[in-house]
């Protein structure tokens, strides 16, 4: 037995402590090179950026990270209880058409919107024809590239965020705790609030934080509508001021409302540390709703799927028909499959690492692991703009390094080895879309008691047999639903992509912005919708997953 | 030695000491029951011996092997230690015979099957083989953890409060099943409980456990029960009748009767404590005090009676309420003159240091118990 015995001196030295270093380390390395490069002294740029446009910056993206925040939390914890505790017509139908936004990048709803909602555009058309109105001044029409539409554009296609998170954290609640809360005299809207919501809360926050971060990630939309968030100044310096340092200053300020909202998340998921307190789960209990409740049900579920989804996607669908011609060419499948690369590749990398890390900190609680893992977590609030400076500048560092070293060791020269390469892309995809996977990991991980790895460890099973045979089957719904948000995530990626793809080499996204941009939309419909379409099959697939995941509901037996 | 030996351990979290030099030894074949209040380490011991908590300062050996130490952690897969817990946590994606077969992967698929089914066997599960867990009560789920910490043939097998989950009607049944399977396997035991009675029927060997992982006491279960050595321990079995006197002559008087208390000192102020069957009611008796009746409630086969000491009771006893056991066909109403007098065995004299509370200097110690 000698030989299993671990010096305890060496016992931070494992496995999962240098894998969790590594994997840190490079994530922490374009976050690094950029906070680097911004403390660097520069010119007078910094003073005269706090003295004009910086005020407005910070009070245009805090309205925007309130306003998303708001609208998103409404839209997805209401449809998710609706959904997943409520009897009404089309519940079945929306339990996964509430999913299909989700598959909308917001700069394409964007595009759409305007098209439709601009003072040319068919609607306000249309109200002047019926009105006799002629001119602008006439009558009041909501400007869609505002703040507020943004904010309206953002909640339509982020919503679903915090719809998966509570919905899935609503099915894995126990019927038990809410009999429970009833029996105590409490009806089914004071449960909601008293019981549901407050237990499900982990998974709402975190909804939410990835909500914001995505909302502060946002750059096609709020540079399509003109509106002055820190992202679109720190592209405005980079690109037009050609300013790499002015912009990593403002980044590194932009890093303060991420870790602000990191910290909130973790404050939040630590003071709430559930286990199921009890092994009877038994389907929800379906309220019957009845009357007027009944049809707000099916309107309020049916707005945000018509908005976010249906509406585009048939507007788009219409200019794709109508442009079919100009929109198919062998190209537009290339770049597809471009697309379904990198977001594969990407998605499978980031779940077996989420995987890795949350296992890792759940094993050695020491907080070493825990601190490494948290910032290793830190890219998905990152904006994607200054992450792809970060990756440009320490790739570029890393292959000059090499270079210089095998000439002076063999004396052969191996140039650029990352730079410029789809590794330097999924690379990027991966700093930033990791917290995705390990988030929705570590919760899940959260909700088996530590009891389950004691008893598989005491029968003989080591670290990785228990989380291949316990924790995995466990968290397979969790897993999968990571997974895929890191799959539709990379499809939709823009800001990163636009800058680190290799030369000439284009994804769906990039060419959608790229027409899209020049007013020519119609070309570039059919691509979009193939973002949109790849996006919608995952999530059906994410849907009966879940449904099947129900703990306690082992077959088909849902006894609802 | 076959078994499982804990010697000087040391467990702090944060900064709550749980464990201070506490040291016990379980021999094969035995089931020892620590018994203690919460916050007394009891499982923080436990999950020190499986190795799910790391040692933070002594030894724990097993079968004569250090699974840990200063230098020494034996991860828990490589300690052979059954474990059982208080929620059972069977594997909820997992059937039943998947669960107990869970510990049996080094064996062939034919053999951990037919082992799995043995024990399920002894338990008479074996019906349920095919379920899931959350399809079955408490108890079966209490029966499929304990066959599935026993399929793999542990060196020690460690119960956590293991009927705490179970109504009081399953209890006595799913004990007794337990225990014949324990003692069938020979396993050395150790059970956490801080219920009395369940310690009482279980047991070889108790240890109770005071503060920061102190064993007050260990002995047979009618040794802890007729000869504690705390006050503490007096008071586990429920309630006590509680006086206070002086040692004279080797003795102390309360109105009962004298109790000997020879091993105290002259003079020493000391308490006593009485368990309800230890007064001994008599209808028109002679020896004792005279008592009035003031309330009787029938527990079934005994009744407890609570009686009130005369107010002509000499000092400071008078009408001082006692609680009685007696046997149930006993009925003090239709009498006319009641006395109480004592049973000794069930008195036991404690000393009290001069501000009259517990003196601190024992009748036992960790240190010398870790010795036993």
């Amino acid at each position: 037995m000698a030989p299993m015995a671990r010096k305890e001196a060496w016992s931070w030295l494992n496995v999962w402590s240098i894998g969790t270093v590594l994997i840190a380390a490079a994530v922490a390395m374009p976050i690094m090179a950029v906070i680097f490069i911004g403390l660097t002294p520069s010119d007078e740029i910094w003073s005269h950026l706090a003295a004009t446009v910086l005020p407005l910056y910070i009070s245009t993206t805090l309205l925007l990270m309130v306003g998303v925040g708001a609208g998103t939390f409404v839209i997805g914890v209401g449809t998710a209880w609706l959904v997943s505790t409520c009897w009404f017509p089309g519940r079945r139908v929306f339990e996964w058409a509430l999913l299909l936004p989700m598959a909308m990048p917001a700069y394409v709803i964007a595009y759409v919107y305007t098209d439709i909602l601009e003072y040319a555009g068919p609607v306000q058309g249309l109200l002047r024809d019926m009105f006799g109105w002629t001119l602008k001044r006439e009558y009041w029409f909501p400007e869609i590239r505002s703040l507020s539409g943004a904010i309206s554009m953002m909640t339509l296609v982020l919503y679903p965020y915090v719809y998966l998170l509570s919905r899935a954290a609503f099915l894995e609640q126990s019927v038990c705790v809410l009999e429970a809360s009833r029996m105590l005299g409490r009806g089914p809207w004071r449960s909601f609030f008293s019981v549901a919501l407050p237990l499900a809360r982990p998974a709402i926050v975190i909804g939410l934080s990835l909500v914001l971060m995505e909302t502060l990630n946002d750059f096609g939309t709020v540079d399509f509508f003109a509106v002055s968030t820190f992202t679109l100044g720190i592209y405005d310096v980079w690109l037009n001021m050609n300013n790499v340092a002015g912009a990593a200053q403002l980044a590194g300020l932009l890093l303060f409302f991420v870790i602000f909202l990191v910290l909130i998340e973790r404050f939040a998921r630590h003071n709430q540390r559930f286990h199921h307190t009890t092994s009877k789960i038994r389907a929800l209990p379906g309220y019957e709703l009845q009357g007027w409740a009944r049809r707000g049900a099916v309107i309020g579920c049916a707005l945000p799927v018509v908005f976010g989804f249906a509406l585009p996607a048939f507007v788009l669908g219409g200019y794709a028909v109508i442009h079919f011609e100009a929109a198919t060419n062998p190209d537009v499948y290339r770049y597809a499959a471009n697309s379904v690369l990198l977001s594969g590749l990407t998605a499978v990398l980031a779940l077996a690492i989420g995987i890795f890390m949350a296992y890792g900190v759940r094993l050695r609680n020491e907080w070493m692991v825990k601190v490494l893992a948290r910032f290793a977590s830190l890219g998905y609030a990152v904006p994607g703009s200054v992450l792809a400076v970060g990756v440009l500048v320490s790739l570029g560092a890393l292959d000059n390094g090499i270079d210089a070293f095998m000439r002076q060791t063999f004396g052969i020269t191996t140039g650029l080895l990352f730079s410029g390469t789809i590794a330097a892309v999924t690379f990027g995809y991966l700093v930033r879309f990791l917290a995705l996977s390990f988030g929705s990991v570590e919760a899940s991980l959260a909700k088996i008691t530590p009891n389950m790895d004691g008893a598989a460890r005491s029968l003989g099973h080591g670290p990785f047999s228990t989380l291949r045979r316990i924790h995995i089957p466990l968290i397979r719904g969790s897993a999968l639903t990571a997974a895929i948000l890191v799959f539709v995530d990379c499809m939709k990626e823009l800001p990163m992509t636009v800058i680190l793809r290799p030369f000439n080499f284009h994804t769906l996204a990039t060419y959608v912005h790229q027409f899209a941009s020049d007013e020519q939309l119609g070309e570039a419909s059919l691509a979009a919708l193939a973002i949109v379409g790849f996006g919608i099959l995952p999530v059906i697939v994410l849907s009966f997953a879940i449904i099947r995941t129900r703990p306690g509901d082992t077959e088909k037996g849902h006894t609802s | 030695m076959k078994g499982l030996h804990a010697v000087g351990v040391y467990h702090v979290y944060g900064d709550n000491k749980v464990l201070d030099n506490a040291s016990l030894m379980i021999p094969a074949g035995e089931v020892v029951c620590l018994l203690g209040p919460s916050g007394s380490g009891k499982t923080t011991l436990l999950r020190l011996a499986a190795g799910l908590e790391r040692l933070q300062r002594g030894r724990i050996v097993i079968d004569d092997e250090i699974v840990a130490d200063k230098n020494t952690h034996v991860p828990p897969e490589h300690r052979g230690i059954g474990l059982m817990f208080q929620d059972y946590a069977l594997f909820p994606h997992l059937n039943i015979i998947d669960n107990v077969t869970f510990g049996l992967f080094d064996q062939s698929k034919d053999k951990a099957n037919h082992r799995a089914m043995d024990m399920l066997e002894q338990l008479g599960m074996t019906k349920h083989a095919e379920s899931h867990p959350h399809m079955l009560s408490g108890g079966q789920q209490q029966r499929v953890a304990l066959a599935r910490a026993l399929a793999p043939k542990p060196k020690v097998l460690l119960l956590d409060e293991p009927f705490s989950g179970l109504d009081t009607n399953l209890r006595g049944q799913i004990r007794e099943d337990t225990l014949s399977v324990l003692k069938a396997s020979g396993v050395a035991t150790i059970m956490v409980t801080h219920d009395p009675e369940e310690a009482m029927f279980m047991a070889d060997r108790i240890k109770i456990l005071g503060d920061n992982g102190k064993i007050l006491q260990a002995g047979r279960p009618h040794e802890i029960y007729y000869h504690p050595r705390h006050e503490f321990v007096a008071k586990l079995f429920g309630m006590m009748n509680r006086f206070e006197g002086v040692v004279e002559d080797g003795s102390v008087e309360i109105p009962l009767g004298l109790i000997r208390a020879d091993s105290l000192g002259e003079g020493r102020k000391v308490e006593v404590l009485v368990r309800p069957e230890g007064v001994i009611l008599e209808i028109d008796g002679k020896a004792g005090t005279p008592v009035d009746v003031v309330s009787t409630h029938l527990l079934g086969h005994d009744n407890l009676v609570r009686v009130r000491l005369k107010n002509d009771t000499a000092g400071e006893f008078q009408g001082k309420e006692l609680y009685v056991r007696v046997h149930h066909t006993f009925e003090p109403e239709l009498s006319k003159q009641i006395t109480a007098g004592l049973d000794p065995e069930y008195a036991f004299v404690f000393p009290l240091d001069e501000h009259g509370s517990i003196a601190g200097d024992g009748f036992t110690g960790s240190q010398s118990q870790a010795a036993e």
